[in-house]
């Protein structure tokens, strides 16, 4: 027993020393590996996040063109249409630039006239739950139709449309949804909707007889649909990030090949972990499509805007939701609007969480362009240690350095449909 | 030989060391003693104060009455005042003064989710009211709207009703309205509650790192053992961001299904303060004490916790389930 003892203890210094011969040979080589380290949890993680998790486009119940190609062909016209405004000067792409990741550059959005909001990226919107800032549609074709009618971004209307979808895009329109009535004025007034900020257009809706406005509306929800189509497309292409989780999945461990630097790598780690970014920024879109209410900087004009909390009362009773008789699901799949949090205290203020795809790429930032540097957004989040959502608290400036830099690493090319080559 | 003196040694300080721990645990005791007479002696104290408290409730419920002269006269009953019976409770006279309600909750304060309140009921002019029909309903009114579960009402005798399954499905403002119905006499009172916050949110608790020794088992027993309840993913693993339903399956404690259960079904994150993204629906799929809760969804990864409330046989009781979302 006592040999065995003192053989042990004996062992101890021939151990050590091999142990520091080891460490002599290797030293060089671990440390760098480090920053590119990853144990399972953090590569679970990492795969969670990358691109090729994404999936299929998901299945729109709610429209059964989504998928179909001729539609969004149709629905690219649509999309860059300059006719389908009040000054004919504005379409979809004004504030969604296909040069500027569907979104645009500026801190509000201006169409008619400025808008209380910021336009949103569109790359990978299909796969959201809810659109707009607020999600104040449950579709992404009901959300087309939005802006249309809206006074500061289309300026026109329901019966406009289709006066000029039957005008200019009849044939492409009957191929794909069957006979189009003639849309003249004298039958149909220019500009009918049902608002309450036009008087003048709703008196017009209101004297229009129903058939007439069941047919003008059954057009309208054909080109959200079409639309919708077409924005689907817009997908995010593999960015270095990408690239890097396939490196480690792969077991790649030769520094000098890794698609993303130290600093990069270290900027990851707290993303996914002391920084808890993932907690709002998580899957491959890097947004888990919900609302939350960061406490950013209130316009020092107006009424505060209310968020997620003024919208669903809205979406719950809009004309063109899922369960709406324009809608093709079956009930029973419209089930982020079945299963609705109404408890619209809790939302007062919160806004959606936008994608991180290549953030770096286009500022300003936030749902009102409150910051024009990502470097203000990060030095908000570290501000605001009490918000229990965010917990960024105790980063250091180099740290805050390590985060942007790995947020330049989401940046990659969109692809969407392309026009058909004549 | 050496070997047996070492022996010896540590068993000599392992005995040492047991009776300085007796030592302690005698120590421990006489303590313990001592605090239980002096919690006597405060209780005693106690009644006294609460004895002349409970005149000065009584003294104002008279000056109440004096305000209200009128209205008592006209129902023809004497001295009007409000019973309190615990310090820590909330009094309330109806509208119509014909009753002295007494709350009793917890810390005072409801919370977001599933409460369980007692109610004395006291004839205004003194006395216990048994036998009387208690309903009670939540209600939001900023909201204008209460909510889809009944409150379940159970007599305990001496004028005592317990409340189960009061269930209050956001923060906010709510109010308890309570209704005393007895021989042909309805009488209401309102309590309010400005502010209801999600269940253990204060402030401290945000940002607690969850427990090591975290339970994440789907199978276990309510918290007062009345019913056993297992939880299934519909579909495999849950998954971040999805919609999706569970299954459920309740029985009771000696393995009896049961399928008429009032199920509700609350979610909340611990370390960041906020519920469920979504409102979950539970049906009864009326066999082999199976339910189906439609609606799940998670929308942060981490740590959360999902309280199934479970109403059947006259029995309330609920149960924790942790999940690690990913």
């Amino acid at each position: 027993m006592r040999k065995l003892i003192l053989g042990v203890i004996g062992a101890l210094p021939v151990v050590s020393f091999f142990l520091a011969i080891i460490c002599i040979i290797y030293p060089a080589e671990t440390l760098a590996m480090d920053q590119h380290s990853w144990n399972n949890q953090e590569k679970a993680i990492l795969r969670s996040l990358w691109l090729g998790s994404l999936g299929p486009l998901p299945v729109d119940p709610s429209n059964k063109y989504s998928d179909n190609p001729k539609a969004a062909a149709l629905g690219r016209k649509f999309f860059f249409e300059d006719h389908f405004s009040g000054n004919q000067k504005v379409s979809c792409a004004t504030c969604h630039r296909e040069d500027y990741f569907f979104t645009d550059n500026l801190p509000l959005s201006h169409g008619m006239d400025t808008t209380p909001r910021r336009s949103m990226p569109l790359m990978g919107v299909a796969y959201n739950s809810w659109f707009f800032w607020d999600g104040r549609t449950d579709s992404l074709w009901a959300q087309a139709l939005g802006p249309i009618e809206s006074k500061l971004e289309h300026g026109i209307s329901r019966t406009m449309s289709a006066y000029i979808i039957s005008k200019y895009y009849r044939k492409e329109y009957e191929n794909l949804f069957g006979p189009l009535p003639e849309f003249m004025e004298d039958a149909f007034p220019q500009h009918a909707r049902p608002a309450l900020d036009d008087p003048e257009a709703l008196k017009a809706w209101v004297l229009m007889t129903p058939e007439q406005r069941e047919e003008v509306n059954k057009v309208y929800v054909n080109m959200g649909k079409s639309i919708a189509a077409f924005v689907r497309t817009i997908v995010p292409q593999p960015s270095p990030f990408d690239r890097y989780v396939e490196q480690i999945v792969a077991g790649e461990t030769i520094t000098s090949r890794m698609a993303l630097t130290d600093d990069e790598a270290r900027g990851l780690r707290l993303f996914i972990g002391k920084a808890k970014c993932t907690n709002c920024h998580n899957g491959p879109m890097f947004t888990n499509s919900d609302f939350h209410n960061l406490g950013l900087p209130q316009k020092e004009k107006g009424e505060p805007d209310m968020g997620r909390a003024a919208a669903i009362t809205g979406v719950l009773r809009s004309e063109f939701n899922c369960l709406s008789k324009y809608s093709d699901a079956h009930p029973n799949d419209c089930l982020e609007l079945r299963f609705i949090d109404t408890s619209d205290k809790k939302y007062v203020g919160a806004f959606k969480t936008p994608t991180l795809r290549s953030v770096t790429e286009r500022p300003p930032y936030m749902h009102a362009g409150q910051f024009a540097t990502l470097r203000e957004v990060l030095e908000f989040y570290r501000s605001q240690a009490d918000n229990p959502e965010l917990g960024h608290k105790g980063l250091t400036d180099k740290e805050l350095d390590q985060l942007e830099a790995f947020l330049h690493t989401l940046s990659s090319p969109v692809s969407s449909l392309q026009a058909e080559v004549k | 030989m050496k070997r047996i003196l070492l022996i010896v040694g540590i068993l000599f300080f392992l005995l040492a060391g047991c009776a300085a721990k007796e030592e302690q645990t005698t120590g421990w005791y006489e303590e313990f003693k001592k605090q239980q007479q002096m919690k006597e002696m405060e209780a005693e104290h106690g009644q006294m104060e609460a004895g002349q408290m409970q005149e000065t409730a009584a003294e104002h419920g008279h000056m109440e009455a004096g305000q209200m002269e009128e209205s008592a006269a006209e129902h023809g009953h004497g001295e009007v005042k409000v019973t309190k019976h615990f310090d820590e409770s909330l009094t309330k006279l109806t509208d119509n003064n014909l009753y002295s309600l007494e709350l009793v909750v917890p810390d005072k304060h409801l919370k977001m989710g599933v409460n369980t309140v007692e109610i004395i009921v006291h004839h205004a002019t003194g006395g216990d009211v048994a036998q009387a029909e208690l309903t009670v309903t939540p209600w939001m009114p900023s909201m204008d709207h209460g909510v889809m579960q009944k409150p379940v009402v159970t007599e305990r005798g001496g004028g005592l009703y317990s409340v189960d399954n009061v269930v209050l499905s956001m923060t906010g403002h709510w109010q308890l309205q309570v209704k005393v119905a007895k021989d042909d006499k309805e009488d209401t009172a309102v309590f309010d509650f400005p502010e209801v916050k999600a269940m253990g949110h204060e402030h401290a608790m945000m940002h607690a790192p969850p427990p090591e020794d975290l339970d994440f088992s789907t199978m276990k027993m309510t918290a007062t053992d009345a019913f056993h309840v297992t939880y299934q993913s519909i579909g495999g693993q849950i998954r971040i961001n999805r919609i999706h339903s569970w299954e459920l399956t309740i029985k009771d404690a000696a393995g009896e299904p049961i399928n008429d259960a009032t199920v509700t079904v609350v979610g909340d994150m611990p370390e960041h303060g906020h519920g469920l993204p979504t409102e979950p629906k539970v049906s009864t799929m009326g066999v082999g004490g199976f339910y189906r809760i439609d609606g799940m969804k998670f929308t942060m990864p981490g740590w959360w916790v999902v309280t199934i409330s479970i109403m059947a046989n006259g029995v309330h009781d609920s149960v924790s389930f942790n999940l690690n979302i990913l």
